[in-house]
């Protein structure tokens, strides 16, 4: 396996995220690089071992490629025009960091369930006196990526 | 990691999934954390990162305690 292949393959499942939102099949992958979709699922499965994105190891869908989500959340940023979903209330803010622009996000609180719109404009946050929790130290973060 | 609006909500949210309280970090302190963590995500040459450029991350957003350890 190419060094330099898992990590252009890793550049374009992210950059497949910030230009349509989501991650690329490992089909799409495939023909992409011109390469077999065994091939693909190799390098898919050996960026998930290394952290670089989260797999889900039966659909062989990017779950997460941290900051952006493969599934729905409770956390929608919008930025450069397209909606995306973050994994967590600090990924929320890291796709306007990766993506280096501004963004409003429509999140919602933990346990109340109450609705909160927030807004990163000119390299700040609105709302900034909110709290978020870290569940686990970041010794435990990757023993269970879901629940961190 | 989770939204609140108060640490009263975050012990609620604790005691209901009886896990202990972990690190409590203000918005603005997420926000310094995200451009340190995430500025460099979208680079062709991102490789992933030493656990030395994590602690270096931690220690530049004023993340000391020991919950922060690498």
């Amino acid at each position: 396996m190419k060094e330099d292949l898992i990590w252009q393959v890793r550049h374009f499942v992210y950059q497949n995220f910030a230009d349509m939102t989501h991650p690329p099949s490992v089909g799409e992958t495939a023909n992409h690089f011109g390469i077999t979709n065994k091939e693909a699922t190799e390098l898919y499965k050996e960026l998930h071992n290394r952290h670089a994105f989260f797999l889900d190891l039966e659909t062989l869908n990017v779950r997460m490629a941290n900051p952006f989500s493969g599934i729905p959340t409770d956390f929608k940023v919008t930025a450069n025009g397209k909606t995306y979903f973050a994994n967590c209330a600090w990924d929320m803010l890291g796709i306007p960091a990766a993506l280096h622009t501004d963004a409003t996000i429509e999140a919602k609180f933990t346990e109340s369930n109450q609705e909160v719109k927030l807004e990163v404009k000119n390299g700040k946050v609105s709302n900034g006196e909110l709290l978020v929790h870290f569940p686990l130290p970041f010794s435990r973060w990757y023993d269970d990526l879901v629940f961190t | 990691m989770l939204l609140f609006q108060s640490e009263a909500w975050i012990d609620k949210w604790c005691e209901r999934n009886n896990l202990a309280r972990g690190e409590i970090l203000t918005l603005d302190q997420v926000w310094e954390l995200s451009k340190l963590w995430y500025q460099d995500r979208m680079s062709i040459d991102y490789h992933g990162r030493s656990m030395e450029q994590v602690a270096e991350i931690f220690r530049q957003a004023g993340l000391r305690s020991e919950f922060w350890y690498v």
